[in-house]
């Protein structure tokens, strides 16, 4: 099994002291940590305990963590660990067991290990890549066409590939999904093996007893004529938290920039977990209602994965009650905004919203969004009879310029080739009509009812019915996958904080003080040299000198 | 009409400005003594602040959208956060390492938005219904301002990692040509890519000492000015997320710019992950942040000329 050992810090006998180990424990490595030349000693004491090593994980990790690094890499101790389960697998008796036993903890730790999961983020970056270069959802034909076996691109892809790798829907595709379950498996298994045990040490706070441990602080000075309290009422005015004991002085700052790198993990969690949640239990619809016309909410919904259940507000009725759009005095359309109103079983209003684009409406777990329109039908007048509604067919659509047009015959409808008034739309503002033989004949408003005679017949535009083209959604993981984002969001800002520590010890009449600090190491000697110049100097009996100065 | 003669002059102003300021670095970095040059181009920099400042108010006004709905209003937008960046450091007081990249990366910035190549854009454009909405402020302002810090973060460990080849270069050019080793005056220079400044540093004493510090306040400036960006990034893709939610119904699309925008944070993820490994710690996050400017370019520049998906309205036609 792993080898425990335990770093004492100078409180006790500096030299590392190995916990001899049970009889069936191989010992046959030297864990690498012991060989370095460490700057400083590890400041915590950490036991180790002499359990059935079939205890939790966290003793795989209790010898080495260094409070200098942010996620202290457990290569060295994992590679062991591994290494030395497999003699154990010569035990007759109960080999098997034992293996089954061991197996989650030696999986964490393979699953634990930063190459392992850096590997893993550039493989998705890389997947990612790969599908924004590779169009996405198109028929095999297209694919045969581009990457043709004949001239493969870079000399080996074909759309053999792409089809058999899934590259063609790549954010679905097995692989890429796999990849990212994997590297949410990391995940888990760092959170769980490194930082969480990380806490726990970076909690426990020590003195350092001796000067040389001071001095061998990243940062350390000497303050010739000072008293330890004065400093711990600088450093409490600096933000710190000071602890004394005796002649010696710790303090801390920022503790919660430890922390929150765990924090980034489990929000990360949170985030896969609810997109999960979406992408297997929700429903998802888009519909184009002509306005006057209603639609009911469970007909248009689709379900997007097998967790999806429908609810009882899917047998809701909406009615567009009006659909209409805001232009700017360029022409441009604004804003595009539609009145709805949703019914129950029972025939009774329930809600009634205006929506537009960034404004949808929220009823009974589903979303109502604006997302798009179109131009269903016009109404005219013939030569005063009607009204005739003529259906707007599309005949340019360009993502936001769209071109509508429609057809009046005049002439015989029996004939070869029928005449007739053209009429075309770009929106429901103006409707720009053509005579019989496609020349320019006026522009009308429908809301000016101004009449235009077009080869003796006279027409006149009575309304433009648009159609709003409308998303609707019902979402369970959105809650889940918000509050991982705030996390995310308020977790990165804090990991950004610096933990500092300072230690100090009153030898005779002179103070040691070192410190370290784990981001803003640049700033840090500056810092602490303006907090030391602010640490009084005792005089002693000579009079009332200023105290201003720092002894080398 | 007054609005736009006014953004018309802060635009040729900020410029003018700050070539000089360019042209002042490159004359004191031949001339070491003339400190004063310093300080006329620390004001230059403050006063291309202030124009580029006022250039994005005007505009706000003029138009009366947030100025930051398409590639121009976002390329004035990026000069300033370059700006901004380059300002930080000094109110803190440090010696500003960052402005021999932050200054030339906003005169390039600024020149090429304001350059022939997109003065079609220079109108204020109306803004189509998807962008009228609260959320444009937070997620463009916050992606500019992860990418400008990122980019700078990525140019300093370019710097870093040009000098650290040049010394094993030139050690290993040492043991084949037996050259004398006494202590001599050395010349370091190393070539910011992006602007051609030669910054040459005369140090004299044991060469090795003056270029490992330069390396670790290097690499310690990057990891914090790197650390800003990330965190500047991630809240950019989130409000965008949340805000895609608010307006189409689904957080995320796997449109080509989130997807780049996605990747880019899984890049500097990486180069964060990187640094917690002590061995590893120079070279290799420096080999990262460096793929990372590559990066950004794709993810700020290249996705929009292909001009398709949900953020069409950045694109522009190189002709």
């Amino acid at each position: 099994m792993e080898s425990l050992n335990t770093f004492t810090n100078p409180l006790n006998p500096p030299s590392p002291r190995r916990i001899p180990l049970k009889p069936f424990q191989i010992h046959h490595h030297h864990p690498k940590t012991t060989q370095r030349n460490l700057p400083s000693p590890i400041s915590c004491k950490l036991k180790s305990s002499q359990k059935d090593t079939t205890k939790s994980s966290t003793k795989l990790i209790s010898q080495k963590i260094l409070l200098s690094e942010n996620m202290p890499p457990p290569l060295a101790e994992e590679e062991d660990g591994v290494e030395a389960e497999k003699p154990l697998e010569n035990d007759k008796n109960g080999a098997m067991g034992m293996w089954l036993k061991r197996l989650p903890r030696r999986v964490l730790s393979v699953l634990s290990n930063l190459p392992l999961a850096i590997g893993e983020m550039a493989t998705v970056a890389a997947l990612m890549a790969l599908g924004t270069i590779i169009d996405q959802g198109e028929a095999p034909d297209f694919y045969f066409q581009r990457y043709p076996e004949d001239n493969p691109a870079l000399g080996f892809f074909t759309w053999r590939w792409v089809l058999t790798l899934g590259f063609d829907h790549m954010y679905s595709s097995p692989i890429f999904l796999g990849t990212l379950v994997l590297l949410g498996t990391s995940l888990m298994a760092c959170t769980y093996t490194t930082q969480i045990p990380l806490v726990k040490v970076a909690r426990r706070w020590n003195f350092l007893q001796s000067s040389e441990a001071i001095r061998k602080q990243e940062f350390s000075e000497r303050l010739s004529r000072a008293s330890v309290q004065d400093l711990g009422i600088i450093l409490m005015g600096s933000g710190y938290e000071v602890f004394l004991k005796g002649p010696s002085l710790y303090a801390f700052k920022g503790l919660a920039g430890r922390f929150a790198p765990i924090g980034v993990h489990l929000a990360m969690l949170l985030i896969m977990a609810g997109g999960t949640l979406s992408a297997t239990g929700s429903f998802k619809g888009s519909v184009t209602v002509p306005q006057g016309l209603n639609f009911v909410i469970g007909d248009v919904l689709g379900p997007t994965g097998f967790l999806s259940n429908p609810s009882e507000e899917f047998n809701t009725e909406v009615h567009v009650n009006r659909f209409y759009m805001d232009y700017y005095d360029s022409g441009e359309v604004s804003q595009f905004h539609t009145d709805l109103s949703l019914f129950d079983l029972g025939g009774k209003e329930v809600m009634r919203k205006t929506i537009s684009v960034n404004d949808p409406l929220r009823y009974g777990g589903f979303t109502i969004y604006q997302t798009d329109w179109s131009f269903s039908a016009l109404q005219v007048l013939k030569d005063s009879e009607g009204p005739f509604n003529l259906p707007m067919a599309p005949l340019q659509i360009n993502g936001d310029k769209k071109l509508f047009g429609t057809f009046l015959p005049v002439s015989d409808t029996d004939a070869s080739s029928v005449k007739g008034i053209s009429m075309l739309a770009r929106d429901l503002q103006s409707i720009v009509l053509y005579d019989q033989d496609g020349k320019f004949a006026g522009v009308r408003r429908p809301n000016s009812k101004l009449p235009i005679d077009i080869g003796g017949t006279k027409i006149v535009i009575v309304d433009a019915i648009g159609s709003t083209g409308l998303n609707l959604k019902t979402d369970p993981g959105v809650p889940i996958v918000y509050a991982g984002f705030g996390a995310l969001m308020l977790t990165t800002c804090i990991s950004y904080l610096s933990h500092t520590q300072v230690w100090a010890l009153q030898d005779g009449t002179a103070v040691v003080v070192g410190g370290k600090t784990n981001r803003a190491k640049g700033e840090f000697p500056e810092e602490m040299n303006r907090l030391l110049n602010r640490v009084p100097e005792i005089v002693g009996q000579s009079a009332s000198e200023h105290s201003e100065d720092r002894g080398g | 009409m007054i609005f736009s003669t006014l953004e018309h002059i802060l635009t040729h102003i900020s410029f003018s400005i700050i070539s000089i300021v360019i042209t002042i670095f490159l004359i004191s970095l031949s001339v070491d003594e003339i400190v004063g040059l310093y300080d006329s181009s620390e004001k230059g920099m403050i006063a291309t602040f202030f124009c580029i400042t006022g250039l994005l108010v005007t505009r706000w006004i003029y138009s009366g959208h947030f100025p930051l709905s398409d590639l121009y209003e976002s390329l004035i937008f990026l000069s300033w956060s370059f700006s901004v960046i380059h300002m930080v450091p000094y109110f803190k007081k440090h010696k500003n390492y960052l402005s021999t990249i932050t200054a030339p990366s906003t005169i390039f910035t600024q020149g090429f938005a304001t350059s022939g190549l997109l003065t079609e854009m220079h109108q204020s454009e109306i803004v189509v219904p998807a962008l009228q909405s609260q959320w444009l402020m937070m997620h463009v302002s916050m992606m500019i301002l992860g990418y400008a810090a990122l980019l700078c973060g990525s140019l300093l460990s370019v710097a870093l990692l040009v000098i650290t080849l040049r010394k094993a270069i030139r050690v290993f050019s040492k043991k084949n040509n037996f050259l004398n080793e006494s202590f001599s005056f050395v010349e370091i220079q190393y070539m910011n890519e992006r602007s051609n400044v030669l910054l040459t540093t005369s140090f004299c004493s044991s060469r090795n000492y003056y270029r490992a510090q330069l390396i670790q306040q290097l690499d310690q400036w990057s990891y914090r000015i790197i650390s800003l960006g990330f965190l500047f990034l991630t809240i950019g893709i989130l409000s965008g997320a949340v805000w895609a939610n608010e307006a189409w119904g689904s957080y995320w699309n796997w449109d080509p710019k989130e997807t780049w925008a996605f990747i880019t944070w899984t890049l500097f993820a990486i180069y964060l992950h990187t640094r917690t490994n002590k061995n590893w710690e120079s070279l290799n996050c420096a080999i990262v942040a460096s793929i990372g400017f590559l990066i950004i370019w794709i993810c700020y520049f290249g996705v929009n000329l292909l001009g398709i998906g949900l953020h069409s309205y950045g694109s522009f036609n190189l002709h």
